[in-house]
């Protein structure tokens, strides 16, 4: 505790600023801001487990290669199935073996002869020629013209620079980020991919096509999990710039799935804005190569060398670069327009791009570089662009009735968050970016599979649509509700990790009252939502809903994951995300022991008693209102009712019967999404280049 | 930890009598304003155990789910603060409870339910971003989010947040449903409204969120009295301060629309909390 203290005495202050602009101009490398950041990151543990490690990697990168392959060639539903509940079994015993096994560096051999680095780099060229001709077959000119700028910097890296010769050693490194990374995609990826196999199918006899594109769904949806995997684990950042490219063509092929001109359009929006965060990581990699050398390639080498970076900033400019490429993915203002037109795609897309992958990669990058930029203006900048995003973003969801949207935009917000947590960078805002990233993807998982369910069964994903769902499908509602509770109320994992980001955010004014604003913006769209689902008639009785064992294994799994870590996020905190923050930083920031969780600025939280309570209410309720022994009136409208007790028909002008009709606020006049777009894309854009303009300053 | 039972035991015991008797004067006050004689002092007690006699009429059982969940995390939020827990989630404790009253209101097919639920969200809106403020003030001043650290300070934090204490004066407003701000629902039946986000609730059920304003109103006016903590008398005096001032503005108000209280708020309101933590921060670098 003490030491907490020393170090919130040590955080930026207008002193230190003075010194960084020193550092940036002047030739002495100092950086008086990191005090909290460990110039050396852990040395990873080598031998013991390595032989493990090395198939754990290897079965996580290719498994879902061949599960893909086999989906795609075999044809049949129930091959779909088995393989899809496989991958997801041994996937997720990965996971967990990995998260046993603890940190390792693993180095592949080679293949036929040939260094698997360059067999990466023909990978890269090839991909890159394979989105030059989609660019050239849509007549896009913004995917042709990204697509050669990075074609043109890989020619530069590998052949100008000699980027081909160099190797840095070890080519992946699983450190405990990575690990929970690795846990995230494997599990709640892996159960969207069993809930996606029966989607898939209902979706087709919704919508007949000449020809099955079922396959080719999980296909894509499958092999997203292989690059997710090899990006979280790979050290080396050319490898990782090539799971970079093969997230965004994947999440290009499964947008457009539908085919339908929207499709076909929205994919293509997602790819030439991932394109330009493609370009932004592969000038950040010619710039590390040119300005650091081959060992700046190496992920952990830039971790623990950072503070040696030499004569000028270029370092950081390349980290910026980076962290430009993390905004574009994780669809930060005013990139959020390709995450919210991927909603046109089949509902498993979406959970997987909100949830597990993708938008989560995006976060990633920018969560791994924060001790690197760690007490500069970049890392300030950082958070001020995210809590903006989170806040305007959170307004914007207001505005929507379409549920996807609305989920969409969340997820945008909480990307946000994240990454003004990682901007705000004292040990406290990385755990709750940690903590956030764990519970985001659940929760978001969950949300966005019960939406894709509820659109099945009512043929609409309109929240005024879903009105008195509570009644019509009450396991749905249910799931809904703790979902939505688990995204922004406590005691849940999610107000666990804001929590501690407001309080972290004290250091930083301006993110600190973005925040502030965004958290009070946020309950107003998912109570109102909520609220839409949970009406119902007086005495109404819930019917019985059967739900396919897909949906239940999917649904089901991820509620209890919500609510169970949410009860244990003491042990979660203590035994993945304290060691992911002391890897790097010289504090845990959050400190937990079971039931209480304290945050370095000097807060704590209980988790059970609010448990205690909310499990109390649900039985209380139960003695409280015994069906029998209650009466159920029809509403109260003027005395004007009409007709059977339970409805709500009242009597109108002569004679005539009308039917209550109830619908939410959505301010649309004022919250005119267009216009609104309009401002905060260049609030956002403007932020972008402060951001970078810091950086060379 | 036996301790901490005894205070939380005393918290719901004490709390809606010390709730109901002020609601009492209030309404005692109130009527003299207004040139009436008014009811006894314990009436509120009496309207409560005349409710609690009646028979049980409710929708379906969500809705005494929601109202049962307004009050345990309204006694919740009011324990942790009386055992000097973090502010902030005192804060996000009492936002879930309104949010709890706020869905109550929902799980009804009426009209006039549902416009006092989303103008209640609405004043969730306006009145969030305060409290949060409030408690990252009392961080920059303190050094720590708890409540019990309040007590530490030599020095009264109305001195240091004047301001900001005005803006708790608005939130009140808002929160013990006064004029100009009663809009979700009302201590008197309203045209447009009826009773809003509470008109389907009835006898015992009604009850329950009479005495959940109750604890409400302790809380509340316990965060007026954490601006002066030493001597805590003082600050006692200044919460029945607060709530005097609120039964004036309630008397010479009349209500206004949602649009005016967002925009009072958010700019009013907010503003004031912003100028006073710039100051406290600026202060606080300088010192440095």
């Amino acid at each position: 505790m003490h030491r907490l203290r020393h170090l919130r005495g040590e955080l930026p202050g207008r002193s230190h600023r003075r010194e960084i602009r020193k550092f940036v101009t002047s030739s002495v490398f100092k950086k008086p801001g990191d005090i909290s950041v460990k110039e050396c990151p852990q040395v990873l543990k080598r031998g013991g487990f390595m032989i493990t490690g090395k198939y754990l990697v290897a079965v996580s990168i290719w498994l879902p290669v061949a599960a893909a392959l086999l989906c795609w060639l075999g044809q049949s539903y129930s091959l779909r199935n088995i393989v899809s509940y496989l991958t997801g079994i041994i996937l997720a015993v990965c996971a967990l073996g990995l998260f046993l096994s603890g940190p390792f560096d693993y180095q592949p051999g080679e293949i036929w002869g040939l260094s698997w680095n360059t067999a990466i780099s023909a990978a890269d060229f090839a991909l890159l020629a394979l989105i030059l001709y989609i660019g050239w077959r849509q007549r896009h000119k913004l995917i042709i013209i990204l697509a050669a700028i990075q074609a043109l910097l890989l020619i530069c890296f590998d052949f100008g620079l000699g980027g081909s010769e160099i190797e840095p050693v070890p080519a992946f490194a699983v450190d405990h980020l990575a690990i929970i990374m690795a846990l995230i995609i494997n599990i709640v990826g892996s159960l969207i991919c069993i809930y996606g196999v029966k989607y898939i199918a209902e979706h087709e006899e919704q919508h007949p096509v000449a020809k099955s594109r079922q396959p080719r769904f999980m296909f894509w949806l499958i092999i997203f999990l292989g690059a997710m995997n090899g990006l979280v684990f790979a050290n080396n950042l050319y490898w990782m710039y090539f799971f970079w490219e093969v997230t965004t063509f994947c999440s290009f092929q499964l947008i457009g799935h539908d085919q339908s001109d929207e499709a076909i359009g929205n994919a293509c929006r997602a790819l030439w804005m991932n394109s330009l965060g493609g370009a932004a990581f592969a000038l950040g990699l010619v710039i590390l190569l040119r300005y650091g050398g081959g060992d700046y390639l190496s992920m952990q080498y830039l971790l623990s060398h950072h503070t040696a970076a030499g004569a000028t900033g270029a370092i950081l400019l390349a980290v910026s670069m980076l962290v430009l490429a993390g905004m574009t993915k994780s669809a930060q203002l005013p990139f959020q327009s390709w995450l919210l037109g991927a909603m046109v795609a089949p509902t498993p897309v979406s959970a997987l791009l909100h949830s597990s992958t993708m938008v989560k990669a995006g976060v990633y990058l920018i969560l791994r570089l924060a001790p690197v930029y760690a007490g500069t203006y970049l890392s300030s900048m950082t958070a001020i662009a995210g809590a903006f995003t989170f806040l305007a973003a959170s307004v914007l969801a207001i505005s929507q009735s379409n549920a996807k949207r609305v989920l969409a935009y969340s997820t945008v917000a909480n990307l946000g968050l994240i990454i003004a947590c990682a901007g705000i960078n004292t040990p406290t805002a990385i755990s709750a970016a940690i903590v956030l990233i764990i519970f985001h993807a659940v929760s978001k998982g969950l949300l966005f599979l019960c939406t894709g369910y509820v659109e099945h069964e009512i043929g609409s994903r309109d929240i005024e649509a879903m009105e008195g769902l509570a009644d019509r499908l009450p396991a749905a509602a249910t799931i809904f509700t703790i979902g939505i509770i688990s995204m922004f109320l406590p005691p849940f994992g999610m107000l666990v990790g804001k929590w501690a980001a407001i309080e972290s955010a004290a250091q930083l004014p301006l993110a600190a009252f973005l925040l502030v604003l965004a958290s009070a913006v946020t309950a107003l769209f998912w109570l109102k939502w909520l609220g839409r689902m949970l009406e119902g008639r007086p005495g109404a009785i819930a019917q019985r809903e059967i739900m396919d064992s897909h949906y239940i294994a999917s649904l089901g799994g991820l509620t209890a994951a919500a609510v169970l870590l949410s009860i244990f996020i003491g042990p979660v905190v203590n035994s993945m995300v304290t060691p992911a923050v002391t890897q790097y930083y010289f504090s845990p920031g959050l400190e937990a022991n079971l039931e209480t969780i304290a945050a370095g600025s000097g807060g704590l939280f209980s988790v059970w008693p609010l448990f205690i309570l909310l499990a109390l209410i649900a039985v209380a309720a139960g003695f409280l209102y015994q069906p029998r022994k209650v009466k159920n009136p029809p509403v109260y409208l003027c005395g004007e009712n009409a007709g059977l007790p339970e409805s709500t028909v009242f009597m109108t002008t002569g004679e005539n019967m009308g039917e209550v009709k109830l619908s939410n606020y959505y301010f649309t006049g004022f919250l005119n999404e267009a216009r609104w777009s309009r401002v905060v894309n260049r609030v956002g854009l403007i932020m972008i280049l402060l951001l970078l303009g810091v950086t060379l300053w | 930890m036996v301790k901490a039972l005894m205070v939380v035991l005393l918290v719901v015991i004490m709390a809606p009598l010390l709730g109901g008797l002020l609601t009492g004067i209030d309404r005692v006050l109130t009527a003299r304003m207004q040139g009436r004689v008014g009811p006894p002092v314990l009436q509120p007690f009496y309207d409560v155990l005349k409710l609690l006699g009646k028979e049980a009429l409710a929708a379906n059982r969500r809705q005494v789910a929601w109202a049962l969940g307004y009050l345990v995390l309204i006694i919740a939020s009011l324990a942790l603060f009386c055992l000097g827990g973090d502010l902030l989630i005192i804060v996000f404790t009492m936002a879930f409870a309104a949010g709890s009253f706020v869905l109550g209101g929902f799980s009804v097919r009426s009209p006039y339910s549902h416009i006092g639920s989303q103008r209640e969200l609405l004043q969730m809106l306006a009145y969030e971003p305060v409290l949060i403020l409030l408690a990252l003030g009392v961080y920059l001043q303190t050094g720590s989010f708890m409540v019990k650290d309040l007590f530490h300070q030599s020095q009264p934090l109305l001195a240091s947040m004047p301001l900001v204490f005005i803006a708790l004066l608005i939130v009140l407003t808002i929160k013990i449903r006064k004029s100009p701000f009663d809009l979700a629902t009302s201590h008197h039946g309203h045209q447009e409204l009826v009773k809003g986000i509470t008109t389907e609730y009835s006898g015992p059920y009604l009850a329950l969120i009479e005495v959940t304003h109750w604890y409400e109103l302790v809380l509340l006016l316990g965060l007026a009295a954490m601006f002066w903590t030493h001597p805590l008398g003082a600050g006692i005096l200044l919460a029945l301060a607060a709530f005097f001032i609120e039964m004036v503005i309630d008397n010479i108000c009349a209500r206004l629309t949602w649009n005016w209280m967002i925009k009072f708020t958010w700019t009013g309101g907010i503003i004031l909390c912003l100028i006073n933590l710039g100051v406290i921060w600026v202060l606080r670098a300088g010192g440095v």
